[in-house]
């Protein structure tokens, strides 16, 4: 009896003690799977989850760091705006809302909106991004339910139109598209945001000085008015260290309403299009000839005669009755001395400096690509010939400018940018031309200004050692070129004795004043231009006058 | 054993309280901190406000027009005696940004 009481012991004790290690083993696996939960949610996989959970109607906008110029001037900043959205779960009657939004948003897209608020599980619609905070509260005192704000940062530009074409634009999002802007998004970085949270990024600094880009674009200004031009644009750059200090389009963008602006007629002239250039060219021209040993500035040249290239004859504007001096051939603008320069280099050599001094491919600075370069399709007589005088090959103002910067700097490559250098006059790479050749076109421009027959006299400002040359261009049209619209251009430099700057100015069709007996050419506009301009701008960047007891 | 209990027990008491205590301490620090991020805030929207606005007052086509009100204008050559008198703005401009 006792063995039987004590077998059932055993088996209960047993039951007991597997019973419970049942219970350990659920409490067991609970723990693990509680753990092993915790571990998965631990492992921070995919952190936009938080976010959509917290924020499910957050419109992502990015926040920028400001663009300031070369003083630290401000040019771009971010500023709080508020922003209309509705929710169409909370709308009771959306034919009002419509109706009372379009007497405070007149352009706004009313049948769209009633489309919009008729889906009653859209819980965000926008209504109109970044408003003034005057509309913002016309909007609030209409007391509409489902009416709703939320501040987003929106680009400022307190500048206006200074420096539009630069700057470039952002889009809604406040995200970069073009010009400075994209620069800032694709090279600087920028954070997004959720709210109206403001950068704590350094500012962008650019090459710029808003003082010379104010000067360059009210010279321009005067002087497409003066003339009567189409269009302008100009260049200033630091020739020791390629910081464009300022460029200039006209018309105008308004960076802020970039939309407004995107015809061709608004295009970035200064490096968005391509243009013949004329007699500037010579400049290229004439340093191949020096720096290949080809000529010296007293060697003669038989002008008198026009050249035969191909079906059309090369004429100069005004003929000379006796040889001149490739010096003359300068100041003069003699085409066929200049092609008679080039046709003794030859096709070959002229190719090869125009590819040294980085005319024949295509440029990129950080407000983006230039317009391609438009070459002759083949290097010929003619072409030779053509190129020698700035036809027949299309350049980016911005790119003909830095070629010329290259040669005054000593052969050393310009590259122009628009950031602030710190590193100032820190040369690289190896010389392109000698800097005999170098200080020659100094001296050669220097002469085309103060010699009594040289065609950029108006260019002159006394104390400031002025240089430069004129380029008259006609217009290519289809089947070749109009005689009646013509883009006028001077290149200089200043002061001559050590250039540190380089203008160049273009006027686009121009016309001829009054009493000017219907001449229209670089020396009668582009260059008294320049004059105006480096008189006002030479003090601004540093370059002290010397009156005329102590240069001479 | 039983001293070593009573302690034990107003120790945690202490600790309850003090706990109790410091926790209503953070939240109070919680609430301040947010409270001077709110202000710090707006004083930095109403910094960048300002900064726009003192940029579109200084804009050199405004000063321009106000200069030559003045019967001011741009410099002549014959208004630099020795030559000290130009732009030394490079000089001090590494400091300021934007303001």
């Amino acid at each position: 009896m006792t063995g039987a009481q004590g077998n059932v012991r055993t088996m209960d004790r047993s039951a007991g003690r597997l019973s419970e290690r049942a219970v350990y083993a659920v409490l067991f696996a609970a723990f693990a799977g509680v753990t092993a939960q915790l571990l998965v949610l631990a492992i921070p996989r995919r952190a936009d989850v938080t976010l959509a959970i917290s924020e499910p109607i957050a419109a992502t906008s990015f926040s920028r760091p400001d663009i300031v110029d070369r003083n630290g001037r401000l040019l771009a900043t971010d500023l709080e705006a508020p922003s209309i959205f509705a929710d169409a779960g909370l709308v009771l009657d959306r034919d009002e809302v419509v109706e009372k939004l379009l007497t405070v948003l007149p352009d706004l897209n009313g049948d769209q909106l009633l489309r919009d608020l008729s889906d009653k599980n859209r819980r965000f619609i926008w209504v109109r991004r970044g408003v003034s905070p005057g509309v913002a509260q016309k909007v609030h005192d209409l007391g509409l339910p489902g009416i709703s704000f939320r501040y987003e940062l929106k680009r400022a530009y307190p500048g206006g139109k200074l420096a539009g074409h630069l700057l470039g634009y952002t889009d809604v999002d406040n995200r970069g598209v073009k010009g400075i802007e994209r620069y800032i998004d694709e090279k600087v970085g920028v954070d997004p945001v959720h709210s109206a949270v403001l950068s704590s990024r350094p500012p962008v600094r650019l090459s710029i000085d808003i003082g010379v880009q104010h000067a360059l674009e009210d010279e321009l200004d005067d002087g497409a008015r003066r003339y009567k031009s189409e269009g302008a644009a100009g260049i200033v750059l630091n020739i020791k260290t390629g910081e464009v200090l300022a460029s200039a389009s006209l018309p105008r963008v308004d960076p802020a309403w970039p939309l407004l602006t995107l015809d061709d007629k608004h295009a970035d002239r200064i490096s968005g299009g391509t243009y013949e250039l004329g007699s500037v060219f010579k400049t290229l021209t004439l340093a191949m000839a020096f720096d290949e040993g080809l000529a010296k500035p007293d060697t003669l040249l038989d002008v008198r005669e026009p050249l035969e290239a191909g079906r059309f004859t090369v004429k100069d504007f005004h003929p000379s009755n006796r040889p001149l001096t490739v010096t003359e051939v300068y100041t003069h603008s003699s085409n066929v001395g200049a092609a008679m320069l080039g046709l003794e280099a030859g096709p070959e050599k002229l190719a090869t400096f125009l590819k040294k001094v980085g005319v024949t491919e295509q440029m990129t600075t950080e407000a983006g690509p230039l317009a391609t370069p438009q070459l002759p399709p083949r290097w010929n007589r003619v072409s030779t010939i053509t190129a020698s005088f700035g036809h027949g090959i299309a350049v980016a103002p911005l790119q003909f400018a830095a070629a010329a910067a290259t040669i005054l700097n000593n052969g050393k490559t310009v590259r122009p940018t628009f950031l602030r250098k710190f590193d100032a006059g820190a040369a690289d790479g190896k010389a392109v031309v000698t800097p005999d050749t170098s200080r020659l076109m100094a001296t050669l421009m220097r002469l085309n200004v103060v010699n009594k027959d040289g065609t950029g006299g108006k260019a002159d400002v006394p104390g400031y050692r002025v240089g430069g040359k004129t380029g008259t261009a006609d217009v290519a049209a289809k089947g070749g070129y109009t005689s009646n619209s013509v883009i006028t251009s001077f290149l200089a430099t200043f002061p001559t004795d050590d250039p540190q700057y380089l203008t160049f100015v273009i006027l686009f069709e121009p016309k001829a004043l009054e009493g000017a007996r219907g001449y229209r050419t670089a020396g009668l506009n582009a260059a008294p231009v320049t004059g105006e301009l480096i008189a006002r701008i030479a003090a601004q960047l540093g370059v002290a006058p010397q009156t005329v007891t102590a240069t001479q | 054993m039983r001293l070593l209990n009573i302690t034990a027990f107003f120790f945690a008491l202490t600790s309850a309280l003090l706990l109790y205590a410091l926790n209503y301490e953070t939240r109070r620090l919680e609430a301040e901190v947010q409270d001077k991020e709110r202000i710090a805030d707006d004083a930095r929207s109403d910094i960048a406000v300002l900064k726009a606005e003192r940029g579109t007052l200084a804009r050199p086509d405004r000063i321009d027009g106000l200069a030559r009100r003045l019967g001011l204008g741009p410099p002549k050559t014959e208004q630099f005696e020795q030559g000290r008198e130009v732009s030394e703005l490079d000089a001090r401009s590494k400091n300021a940004n934007g303001r």
